[in-house]
């Protein structure tokens, strides 16, 4: 199913929970890994330092040397769930910015996951209110990636191994139908159900509008509708899955309905609407439950990779 | 300084007398809480007082499930007691300076504090309640944290645990067979 994963890490214990992910998911489906991580910020034109994207420090001076000792770092990190991959695993380096550098890789090797923890530090939940800490890298990463950007924020000991309820969240968006597929694919493969689901957004209600009854119903009608027309038709013999439309702010209806279906991967695509990552405080529906949610998110825009 | 307090079955004391209605009147007022208080009394608060609800769109989903849950030995035994505290941070590199202020909870155990996320609410409703102190920390060339008596207000009291239940949930799928995967 993935022939390739590239594991996008901070190489830090923030990351040790998309870790697992990854290398368990390399070894349930036979994958080539690719470990990567950007460890620094070019300073100035040419300069022999780098910025440290971890902890800021300025003068890290940069060369062959440096870039071989970080990848001795990382395979002795990585050492115990190395072992149980069947196929190579590969450990990359660079200097960059570690969006760029993520996807220019991800291009580069074709790869048919990208595998990311959703923070580059651990937060205070009472703190993410004021911070960008759904990482910018992975902001920017899931809304343009080519191929489903699989966001683990939480540990999660058994994912991609016993998956029994996949959660469909879309919005009808062209780039919804692309996690559908993604959605579909990883059902058929794991034999598992899928649960679409749709939210009816209320949330305008705060701003004074006003929804009766009948016109929420007919809302509700017009998506069951819409799910059938665009994806039920397109699952031929498959049949294990449920539909269903909540009504309310989308971000809490989805998370609401993943915790009552004990759902163990959420499949959505990234809005795509234009904000600025880094001004974004915790933007997008898709960012909203990626921070909250107990498992992990898949992203999913394009259908390039599927 | 108008002062509320909580009691263990959710009732607020104003001047030491009931709160009847318009409980959104006490929000500002610091907060005191009983003794006897645990994670119950906050959703007996908020179900004792409907208007509170509306502070968060998670709190009927919780509602729910503190409804569902059994009436006692809702305990987790991973820490003693839920600590609501305050936090200051002063933080002048790397990056623009800027001051965070924020609340959070936590479990409390000998060793320090712990991440009550991947508890079940039906382990914490037993859970003695407590409010904390503030903690002061500035991060520069070196990290200086200190430790102060503080207040909190009855918004920030319902607010901070809410926005805390928030990111709350646990994996009930994800420890089926954990054994059985290698490298666990």
């Amino acid at each position: 199913m993935f022939d390739k994963i590239l594991f996008a890490t901070t190489a830090s214990p923030t990351c040790d929970a998309a870790a697992n992910v990854a290398f368990d998911m390399a070894k349930k489906y036979d994958s080539e890994i690719i470990v990567f991580h950007t460890y620094g910020l070019p300073s100035r034109g040419y300069s022999p330092f780098v910025t440290d994207v971890r902890t800021g420090d300025a003068e890290v001076s940069h060369d062959a040397d440096y870039a071989e000792w970080v990848k001795e770092e990382m395979k002795n990190t990585y050492a115990k769930q190395m072992a149980n991959v069947k196929k190579e695993v590969r450990f990359e380096t660079c200097t960059g910015v570690p969006y760029t550098e993520i996807q220019r890789l991800a291009r580069k090797e074709g790869v048919d996951l990208i595998v990311m923890g959703a923070h580059t530090r651990e937060e205070d939940v009472g703190a993410t209110r004021y911070r960008n800490v759904v990482g910018s890298t992975m902001q920017r990463v899931a809304k343009s990636a080519r191929c489903p950007v699989l966001i683990v924020s939480r540990p999660c000991t058994t994912c991609f191994w016993y998956f029994s309820n996949i959660i469909f969240g879309t919005d009808f968006s062209k780039a919804s139908d692309s996690a559908f597929a993604f959605a579909l694919k990883t059902a058929n493969e794991i034999g598992c159900k899928i649960h679409m689901f749709h939210a009816v957004d209320l949330s305008d209600m705060q701003m004074g509008r006003e929804h009766d009854q009948k016109e929420i119903e007919a809302r509700v009608k017009e998506a069951k509708e819409k799910m059938e027309e665009r994806y039920v038709s397109k699952m031929n013999d498959f049949d294990n899955y449920d539909i269903e439309i909540w009504e309310g702010i989308p971000y809490v209806e989805i998370l609401k309905f993943a915790r009552e279906r004990n759902g163990d991967l959420i499949v959505m695509a990234h809005h795509t609407r234009e904000i600025d990552p880094e001004k974004a405080l915790l933007g997008s529906t898709v960012e909203q439950v990626v921070l909250r949610a107990a498992c992990p998110v898949a992203s999913v825009n394009r259908p390039d990779k599927l | 300084m108008n002062n509320v307090s909580l009691k263990n079955d959710g009732q607020m004391l104003l001047n030491g007398r009931p709160v009847k209605n318009r409980p959104l009147m006490c929000l500002n007022h610091s907060l005191g809480i009983a003794e006897e208080c645990t994670f119950r009394s906050y959703f007996r608060l908020i179900e004792q007082y409907p208007p509170l609800a509306e502070l968060s769109p998670f709190f009927s989903g919780y509602l729910k499930e503190y409804r569902d849950a059994p009436e006692e030995r809702c305990i987790c035994e991973d820490f003693d007691y839920l600590e609501l505290s305050k936090t200051v941070e002063m933080i002048g590199f790397p990056g623009k300076p800027r001051l965070e202020i924020y609340i959070a909870l936590h479990g409390i155990c000998q060793e320090g504090t712990c991440d009550m996320r991947h508890q079940s609410l039906f382990n914490l409703l037993d859970m003695p309640l407590k409010l904390g102190r503030l903690k002061h920390i500035i991060f520069g060339d070196r990290v200086d944290v200190f430790e102060f008596e503080t207040v909190f207000t009855l918004f920030e009291f319902i607010d901070g645990i809410a926005w805390e239940l928030g990111f709350h949930s646990v994996p009930m799928t994800c420890t089926v067979n954990p054994k059985e995967v290698s490298h666990v």
